[in-house]
This record gives C-alpha cells, sequence and structure tokens, in this order.
C-alpha cells in the first residue's frame, strides 16, 4: 500500500502499475486529507463560511468536498467569501487588510502542513490579531496506518510510507509498522523512480525474510525528521479523537489547539460543532480507503459518484484514489500496450 | 447543488464541454455544423469566432489581457485556415478602473492587429458599476476569409496520422498560476502570441488533416476532444513532449498536470505520416514553434480514448479534466 494520495497520483501519471511485474497489487491508502476529512467537518466549515462578514480561507482541493448542504464551491457560488490560499501564511495577511470581518482559516492536512498552521499561529499571536482564527481539521497519520493494520481483513504485504510526512516526522513514529506488525515498510519519494526504487526494496526484504523500515528518499529525510517543526506542531496543538470519513473514529489521530492558543479556535468563537452526519448510502469509500476494493468494484463508481458530482470523497481531490482511477483507468483498462 | 453553476463550469474541460451542449441544444441546429470546432465556416468563404476574455492577473509576464483577446480569436480563425481579417470588440469595464489602464490593454492588442493586419471594425463599451465585473472583461469576434478550400476539422483524422505539437506546453497557465499563488518562477513567461503565419504555412501541405489550439483546458483536453469528436484512438510518448523545465516546477509545487494547463500560442496538427517531416521544418521557420515536436499517432484501436507511454516506460490514459483545476494541499 502507497499510503499518500501524491503517490498515488505519481503511480498513475507515470504508468508504475503497467510496469510492475505480474503478483504485484499497488493498494491506494488514506492519504489524501481532503479525502478523509469527515462530513461533519465540512458542514462546519460551510457553515463558518456562512457566517456574516466571515472570508473563508482555503486549500484549494478541499472546494469540491461534499458536506451534508453542499461544498465550500457551492458556498462560493451563492456569494460567500472563500479564498484558496498556498499557506498558511497569507492568512495573517488577510486579516490585517479585512478589518472588520471574520477570517477564518481552514487548517487542513497532515503534519506536512500542520507546522505552517503552528507558525501563522504563533505570528498571529504576535501580531495580536483578533480578527483570525482556524478550523483545526489537522490528522496524524502514524495512528490511522496503525488503525489499518490492526484491521485484521486487511491484506497489505508491505507500505510506502509518505515521504513529505516522513521529512517532519522522521522515522521513528512508523517503527512500529515493521517492529509490532511485522510489516516491512520503506520511505520513498515520489518520483515514479523513487517509487519503483521502493517497491524494489520491499520485494529484497520479503525475499530476505526481513521487516525494517527502509528509506530510499534520503535526500529529504533524515531519520530524526524535522525537529523545528515538530516543536511547533507540539505547542500549537495537542493530540485529540478524530473522525476519518470512510474510516470512522480513530483514538489520537486528529489535533486540536492547545489551550493556549483556544483563543484562534473558530469553533468557540462561533459556536460551530462539527456534526457527525450518516455517510453517503451505497458509498464505498471506507472499503476503498483499507484497501480492501478498488474504485471500479463500487456500485456507485462512475455511474452516480463522479469528480463532476461526487459522492464520496476519494472521488473529490485529485489525489483521491476514486478520482485518480476515474481519469485515468477508463473503457475497462488502466492502460494498453503502445508501441 | 447542480443548479448553480461553479467555476468548474468554466475550466475548459468536461463539465464546460457538457454546459455548452446544453446551451446551444436550446437553437436549432445550423445547416452547416461546425460544433467543437474552434471556428465556423460560413458562405463564401468567411468565417467567424468569437471569445470571452477574463483574466486574473491582467498583466502578467509575456502578455496582457488586450493582447489575449486578440491573440486568442486570432487563433481560433487560423487553425481552420482563415486569414484573420476584421475584430469586433466588446469591452465591459468596473467602475472605478483607470482610464490609462484600459488604453494600455488597448494599445496591447492594436499591437497584434496592426501585425497581422486586422481591422477593428466595430466595438461595444459598457462600464458596470464596481462589482458587477472584474476591472476589464473583452469579448473579441474575429471574422476572415479561408486560404484553403480544404475543410480542416476533426473529421479528417485517420488512423496513422501523426500529431505534432509546435512548442512546449502549459507555458500560459503555468504562468497565470505562479501569479496567482505569488510563486517566483524568473523566465517563465505566457506563450500568449498570434498563429496565423505559422498555421497559414502548413496550409499547402496536402497531408494536413485540422489543427487546433490549445487553449483552457490545455493540450489533454484537445487530444480528448479529438479522439471523442472523431471517434479515433490517440497515442503520444511523454519522452516526445516538448516539456518546459519551468512550467514543471510550477505543476510539481500545485500538483497540476501540464498536460491540463492552458496554452495562448500553440497548436496540435494532425498530418498524414508522410508529411509529418515537412509540418516541422515549415514550423522550425517561426520563432514561438521552434521546439514543435511529433509527439504522437492517431490510432484505430481504442477509439474515443487517449493513450500516454511514460517516461518510465509504462502507460496511463489522458482524460478530459472535470472541474476547476485546484492546488493540492501538501
Amino acid at each position: 500500500m502507497e499510503v499518500c494520495g501524491t503517490h498515488t497520483v505519481s503511480a498513475f501519471r507515470s504508468g508504475v502499475r503497467s510496469v510492475l511485474p505480474e503478483g504485484y497489487r499497488l493498494i491506494s491508502g488514506p492519504g489524501c486529507p481532503v479525502c478523509v476529512t469527515s462530513q461533519g467537518q465540512i458542514d462546519g466549515a460551510v457553515a463558518l463560511a456562512d457566517v456574516p462578514d466571515a472570508i473563508v480561507l482555503t486549500y484549494g482541493d478541499m472546494l469540491r468536498v461534499p458536506g451534508s448542504n453542499g461544498s465550500l464551491a457551492d458556498a462560493r457560488a451563492r456569494g460567500r467569501d472563500v479564498r484558496v490560499v498556498t499557506s498558511a501564511m497569507e492568512a495573517p495577511d488577510i486579516a490585517l487588510a479585512s478589518p472588520g470581518r471574520q477570517v477564518v482559516f481552514l487548517a487542513a492536512g497532515f503534519e506536512t502542513t500542520a507546522p505552517a498552521t503552528a507558525a501563522m499561529l504563533s505570528e498571529a499571536a504576535g501580531r495580536g490579531l483578533r480578527n483570525l482564527s482556524i478550523l483545526c481539521l489537522h490528522k496524524r497519520t502514524p495512528p490511522a496506518v496503525r488503525a489499518l493494520l490492526e484491521d485484521a481483513a486487511l491484506g497489505i504485504d508491505a507500505l510506502i510510507l509518505p515521504g513529505h510526512v516522513c521529512v517532519i516526522l522522521g522515522h521513528a513514529p512508523f517503527l512500529f509498522i515493521s517492529e509490532q506488525y511485522e510489516r516491512p515498510c520503506v520511505i520513498a519519494g515520489f518520483s515514479a523512480e523513487s517509487m519503483l526504487l521502493g517497491v524494489l526494496d520491499l520485494t529484497i526484504q520479503r525475499a530476505r525474510g526481513e521487516t525494517a523500515l527502509h528509506s530510499v528518499y534520503p535526500d529529504a529525510v533524515k531519520s530524526e525528521g524535522n525537529r523545528k517543526a515538530t516543536e511547533l506542531m507540539d505547542r500549537a496543538f495537542v493530540p485529540c479523537d478524530s473522525v476519518w470519513r470512510g474510516l470512522g473514529k480513530i483514538s489520537s489521530s486528529g489535533m486540536r489547539l492547545a489551550p493556549s492558543l483556544k483563543d484562534f479556535d473558530a469553533e468557540l468563537r462561533f459556536g460551530v460543532s462539527p456534526g457527525e452526519p450518516p455517510e453517503p448510502r451505497g458509498c464505498r469509500c471506507g472499503d476503498v480507503l483499507r484497501g480492501r476494493i478498488t474504485p471500479p468494484e463500487c456500485p456507485l463508481f462512475r455511474t452516480t459518484c463522479t469528480p463532476a458530482a461526487p459522492v464520496g470523497p476519494c472521488m473529490v481531490s485529485s489525489e483521491g484514489t476514486c478520482g485518480a482511477y476515474f481519469r485515468f483507468y477508463k473503457g475497462g483498462t488502466v492502460a494498453w500496450e503502445i508501441s | 447543488m447542480g443548479d448553480f453553476l461553479t467555476l468548474g463550469h468554466g475550466s475548459g474541460g468536461r463539465l464546460t464541454n457538457d454546459l455548452v451542449r446544453r446551451i446551444t441544444s436550446v437553437f436549432p441546429a445550423p445547416e452547416t455544423p461546425s460544433a467543437f470546432e474552434d471556428c465556423a465556416y460560413l458562405p463564401d468563404g468567411y468565417a467567424m469566432t468569437l471569445d470571452g476574455f477574463t483574466v486574473s492577473p491582467r498583466v502578467f509576464p509575456g502578455g496582457d489581457i488586450g493582447k489575449l483577446s486578440i491573440c486568442g480569436s486570432v487563433n481560433d480563425l487560423a487553425v481552420r485556415g482563415v486569414r484573420p481579417e476584421w475584430i469586433a470588440m466588446g469591452l465591459i469595464l468596473e467602475e472605478g478602473i483607470a482610464e490609462e489602464e484600459v488604453i494600455g490593454y488597448m494599445r496591447s492588442a492594436a499591437l497584434v492587429c496592426k501585425e497581422l493586419g486586422i481591422t477593428l471594425t466595430c466595438g461595444d463599451t459598457k462600464v458596470v458599476p464596481h462589482g458587477a465585473a472584474d476591472g476589464v472583461f473583452i469579448t473579441t469576434c474575429a471574422t476572415g476569409r479561408r486560404e484553403t478550400a480544404r475543410n480542416l476539422g476533426m473529421h479528417a483524422l485517420r488512423p496513422g496520422d501523426h500529431l505534432i505539437l509546435s512548442r512546449s506546453y502549459g507555458r500560459h497557465g503555468a504562468t497565470i498560476a505562479a501569479q496567482r499563488f505569488d510563486l517566483d518562477v524568473p523566465g517563465l513567461a505566457s506563450d500568449c502570441a498570434p498563429l496565423w503565419e505559422p498555421a497559414r504555412a502548413l496550409l499547402d501541405i496536402g497531408g494536413l488533416r485540422c489543427m487546433r489550439d490549445c487553449t483552457r483546458g490545455g493540450t489533454g483536453t484537445v487530444l480528448c476532444e479529438w479522439a471523442e469528436g472523431a471517434g479515433v484512438g490517440i497515442e503520444i510518448r511523454e519522452d516526445d513532449l516538448p516539456r518546459d523545465p519551468d512550467v514543471l516546477s510550477v505543476c510539481d509545487i500545485l500538483g497540476f498536470d501540464p498536460l491540463y494547463l492552458a496554452c495562448e500560442g500553440c497548436m496540435i496538427v494532425a498530418v498524414s505520416a508522410e508529411d509529418a517531416d515537412t509540418v516541422l521544418s515549415r514550423l522550425a521557420q517561426f520563432a514561438p514553434c521552434s521546439g514543435a515536436a511529433d509527439i504522437g499517432v492517431v490510432t484505430e484501436g481504442h477509439p474515443g480514448l487517449v493513450g500516454m507511454r511514460t517516461h518510465i516506460g509504462g502507460h496511463r490514459v489522458v482524460d478530459m479534466p472535470v472541474g476547476e483545476i485546484l492546488p493540492r494541499i501538501c
């Protein structure tokens, strides 16, 4: 399984599956932050967009994720002020330039984006910005991987670990995979070559009967990770239980604001509390995220669930497994022999 | 949901395609359909096209909305073998914009018109209240006369035809994205340029089938429209695509696929196998087409689909993008 959505897209774009020998099956895991954001959290974000005079800042691919009452893109089409940003650090400037309005940053993503949110909050606190808050949607990767490995029905022999997350966390938080669950794992980069090198490493480990954590991405990933980033995160957030779309509630897999930063909590400031509406009927995103089925095995795939009108989260993001399958799996074939 | 238009309906991919079909279905079908071609052939050798321009930012490396508004329409004529001769322009201006800024865009537009010998024949100027438009919207209608009797269009595609891409792709989209998301990429500029001269140079080539400028939706969308519209298969080779490292770096950061990024001065030419080299050598005489490359072929197999042989020797399907192209989280 490749845990990370960026690996999923890279594999499709470069045709990695088509060059793997027979007997290999690459399963796409839950590593797309947009995909696993729960419907209740999207409802919370849309509710914040409906607050009079609010400006909601979001990473781009959150826009289309469907909640129970539509998506942020729908809110924007209704005239709500929803803006796409590529960095948390844009939020303080927008807040400063918008006196009299409330700016809410949708802080989504794994350990890759959480340090930037933490740094931004520290700057916002320093500048005394009172019209800025965040809806904290950040999630922690290792507990989700552990939850997957606890699932007895899961048929995963080895894991390709998320390279970007490992840049921040280093090796230690993932050692349980090889040590407790006895699965070989490898930290790989995002080029096709790096992914294939990762698959080769896993193959050799398996052939030798080894289970270890290896890295084929040493240029970017230090074994101790990025201390500065983890310290920032640890100061700003405390772990909490969190609902992953398709996977349900996973213990300690979320982040909420540390008590010292609770003034920045949009849920408290605006009295918005994400509920947990039931997941859409027939949607098998949970099974897709667990690697139990491939998207074409879901009855909704390409019939009622398309990127234009996604039912489940995996269809929404360009990195979602179903979205990737939709774009790259066509006419009953992922690819064909090209001379 | 579904009752309101979102920005995805304007991004040039599948949603746009479907919306245009629904809109045009209200009208009776024309006697000479040019459905989903870049311009319409009219009686007596005339041809016509129309395009609306909204771009943010309005000034970008390599051009501005004025230059864009002429190149966009002119290129739609050029790729069907039509010499652009007259242009009509509609301006919608937002209250509060500086007149000098508007005049600046008109100077850029006039420069392209002068270069190609195009006359501005008529126009319309409206000023709307603050907030009713985003600065400047320009619509241009270009007309001209055909310089070839052949009916250039995707219906002419045949298995075995070669596909020539006139330059590295995705530059306009990458430039605009870099500006919008504050990425500093020195040397990256839009490819915005008129294509009439290079297109004209190909018109007497016997094996010329059709041409298309890859605008909104990018190269990938054009290939998909051809495969679906003509009921043929298309296969391209990633290693032969003329790729630009600056475009790729923007794509890496934002998670975009360069195949779907807009171009404004790049076209795909379909030509018989025996005339492919002639197309390449003729294009090489024009600076904007100096990077032209033979990127793939039309096939009989897998009609309606576009496939790509990837750099690592793998294969993938190239599909039309759906909805707004959005930067990813990480």
